[in-house]
């Protein structure tokens, strides 16, 4: 851990600050920046995204078809989603209507890039907190378990390559795959790909059944020394349909972290209550939705809304968690939970895709005709709700591009919560490992995917 | 062996990749010992390692900074990734950073790949590559052996029939509607005959046009002669059947695409003969 001591005086601040970077096990590059009063209290902590990346500037100007192929590098992680929300922002725009089976295949995908996101988080990003949480940092990680529980680590691993396997069978890549274009899937897979991948997801089961119950164990054993006594505060946000979270859902599920009475919204009212406000000091712009601006998106906002009964196993696992800990899921080892449960949850609802006949094979586009248009497409990614807009000109050009990723709507009530945690374990300003390990981990509870924060 | 891994300004999709490689990659690290990378484990700050993996390009003063400390107390690096390599889609446009004076955030600056201020051992171009390819690059060195090299170009991979055709109109869409042909012939402008294989043409097979991120073929990087708008101009000409300065004409507005990746490589940016806007 590198640590900086600034004393220059801006916004306010007086005192002395301390920059820990970077926050490791994370996706992207970002420090935590500690404020103090000249006194050596704490006054607030944040964490600052440290990457311009420019692609709303890269893809104005291109032509409409071309630009998914660009956006879909936003990010490594869900890359793809950015590529489908961009698919269908554009659509919108140019008055397109993607033909069913093609829909259908593109949640079939969807599925899969979130299962495969997950497990990657679990094994490499989160499981090593939970696993060691009180082990040196040169062994916390995966080969520090790996070296005690060989098993476990084997497990997820093989569960992620099943994914990774179908994926790659289904779309060529599991990352940035070129399979979903302006119009639908630029091919469907025939029916015999589609039952290899429906094998390859059942010869999986088990290693997620296990990985649930490891899931589990790890907390029980752990919550109540990883629990910093700062609940989370404010509302939960996923993307619905039918009442329960919906990655291409049609309604937003609202909820209160205070145990208020959940409602719902409709996602064109949430996209004009979007207020975009760019803060100095980090090239991560925090969004409000009218007078909402602590939120949560993403595993742990979803399964605070609670999944449906076509699921049954995530369903289950989901009610016996709430059972477990009553009342809203507000604390921050509930995120570690949530991956997995939405594991489970994806590998459900692929394997329901894959014995349907909903998908069906062949030629998979339409292109649309250029014109001029406006189109947004708002979905629900692995870290949670995503929108793109665009404004197409009569010659099919991007004007002008906008991308709100899911950490812009949780990064109010993420910085809210670094400044609790700060204050109540930071004390004076030498930062020891053990506390800045503390301050990474409530960070690491949002899932945080910096790159597409950055976009 | 101690090693390492390092993410300059990067969308991290070569981490994914890599960790995407499950078991044969963690029983590696394993075997090995982890000197740093804030990705995999918490010891952040760079220290001597046998090898070295760096994904991303250099963008602003720290990745300069983080960068050439890496080369130089590294033994081995590989450059994994078309940022790493090329510069990568970063370069792609020049971009105008937002106003944050006296923010202290890193701010924008050219383009660079890895190679301008480190000695690379091996390039693994790809957007990203294959799971595959970045586990074998980094078993290769750990274990001393030479890695595969693909020469052959992403046609030599790709399913697809070739043949000449008449092409009437060259479209902006980057799909094929015909399951088995070349889409050359369909009028879109696949990157497939001047690309570097190894990615088992993953874009054509599945009806995409390769975008060229694998960077191009060794045939393009062979002479100063070649480039790779050149050898695409005289390919599409051949296989279209169409004059060099008629295809030209057709494919201009299409030409931004072809250095997608590989714009801000000054090697690569040496062989562009014409003008490429914007």
């Amino acid at each position: 851990m590198e640590t900086e001591r600034i004393q220059e005086s801006t916004e306010g601040y007086t005192g002395d600050r301390v920059r820990i970077y970077p926050v490791t096990r994370i996706r992207g590059r970002a420090d935590i920046e500690v404020s103090f009063t000249p006194n050596q209290e704490v006054v607030a902590a944040r964490l600052r995204g440290l990457d311009f990346r420019g692609f709303e500037q890269l893809v104005a100007g291109m032509h409409a078809y071309r630009v998914p192929q660009v956006t879909s590098r936003i990010c490594g992680s869900c890359g793809s989603f950015h590529q489908l929300a961009s698919c269908m922002a554009l659509e919108e725009a140019l008055g397109c209507e993607v033909a069913p089976g093609s829909r259908a295949f593109r949640e079939l995908l969807c599925w899969l890039w979130l299962a495969n996101s997950h497990l990657l988080a679990i094994t490499y990003l989160a499981l090593p907190d939970y696993a060691l949480p009180m082990s040196d940092a040169a062994v916390r990680n995966i080969s520090g378990i790996y070296m005690i529980e060989d098993e476990a680590v084997n497990r997820l691993a093989s569960a992620q390559s099943a994914f990774s396997e179908a994926l790659s069978l289904l779309c060529a890549m599991p990352v940035h795959s070129p399979a979903v274009v302006v119009g639908g899937v630029s091919s469907v897979p025939g029916s015999d790909d589609l039952r290899k991948a429906g094998e390859i997801l059942a010869s999986c089961e088990n290693d997620l059944r296990e990985t649930m119950r490891l899931v589990e164990m790890l907390i029980k054993r752990n919550a109540e020394m990883m629990y910093t006594g700062t609940p989370y505060r404010g509302n939960y946000l996923a993307m619905t349909a039918g009442g329960s979270p919906s990655l291409l859902g049609d309604r937003i599920g609202v909820g209160s972290f205070d145990g208020e009475v959940p409602g719902d919204m409709e996602p064109g009212e949430l996209c004009s209550s979007i207020k975009v406000e760019p803060v100095p000091w980090s090239y991560i712009a925090p969004v409000t939705l009218g007078e909402m601006s602590l939120m949560l998106v993403g595993p742990l906002a979803r399964m605070n809304v609670g999944y449906g009964s076509d699921t049954p196993w995530a369903e289950r696992e989901c009610r016996s968690c709430r059972e477990q800990w009553a009342g809203p899921l507000n604390r921050e080892f509930f995120a570690f939970q949530g991956l997995a449960l939405e594991v489970i949850w994806a590998w459900e609802k692929a394997c329901m895709l894959l014995e349907g006949d909903s998908i069906t094979s062949g030629r998979g586009f339409k292109i649309p005709e250029a014109g001029a248009g406006e189109g947004a497409a708002l979905i629900d990614s692995p870290q949670g709700l995503l929108l793109h807009r665009a404004t197409v000109d009569s010659k099919g050009m991007v004007d002008d591009y906008q991308v709100i990723s899911p950490l812009q709507f949780s990064y109010n009530l993420l910085n809210e919560h670094l400044s609790e945690v700060a204050l109540k374990i930071v004390k004076g300003i030498e930062i020891s490992d053990v506390i800045a390990g503390r301050l990474q981990l409530a960070v690491r509870a949002f899932c945080p995917c910096i790159p597409c924060a950055t976009h | 062996m101690y090693l390492a891994t390092v993410a300059l300004s990067a969308c991290g999709g070569c981490h994914s990749s890599l960790l995407s490689s499950g078991e044969p990659l963690v029983k590696l690290l394993a075997e090995n010992s982890l000197s740093y990378s804030y990705v995999l484990a918490d010891q952040p700050n760079i220290s001597p390692a046998d090898v070295a993996l760096v994904t991303g390009c250099i963008r602003n003063a720290r990745d300069r900074e983080i960068a050439v400390e890496v080369g130089r107390t590294s033994r081995k690096v590989i450059a994994v990734g078309s940022c790493a390599v090329y510069g990568g889609i970063a370069g792609a446009r020049p971009v105008e950073p937002p106003d944050i004076r006296g923010a202290d955030l890193p701010v924008l600056g050219e383009v660079e790949p890895i190679d301008s201020v480190m000695n690379v051992e091996l390039y693994v171009p790809g957007c990203p590559p294959l799971p595959g390819l970045v586990l074998e690059a980094l078993k290769s060195i750990v274990e001393g052996y030479f890695p595969l090299h693909f020469e052959g170009t992403v046609c030599s991979e790709c399913s697809r029939r070739g043949g000449a055709r008449k092409v009437r109109a060259w479209q902006e869409h980057p799909a094929g509607t015909d399951g088995e042909e070349c889409l050359l012939k369909e009028g879109i402008l696949c990157m497939g005959p001047v690309t570097r294989g190894g990615c088992r043409a993953a874009c054509p097979v599945v009806g995409t046009a390769c975008t060229g991120c694998r960077g191009p073929s060794d045939m393009v990087l062979s002479s100063q002669l070649h480039s790779l708008y050149t050898d695409m101009v005289r390919y599409v000409s051949l296989s279209t059947r169409s004059r060099e300065d008629r295809t030209e004409r057709d494919i201009a507005r299409l030409l931004e695409y072809l250095y997608l990746f590989t714009r801000s490589d000054p090697f690569t940016r040496a062989r562009v003969k014409e003008e490429v806007s914007p």
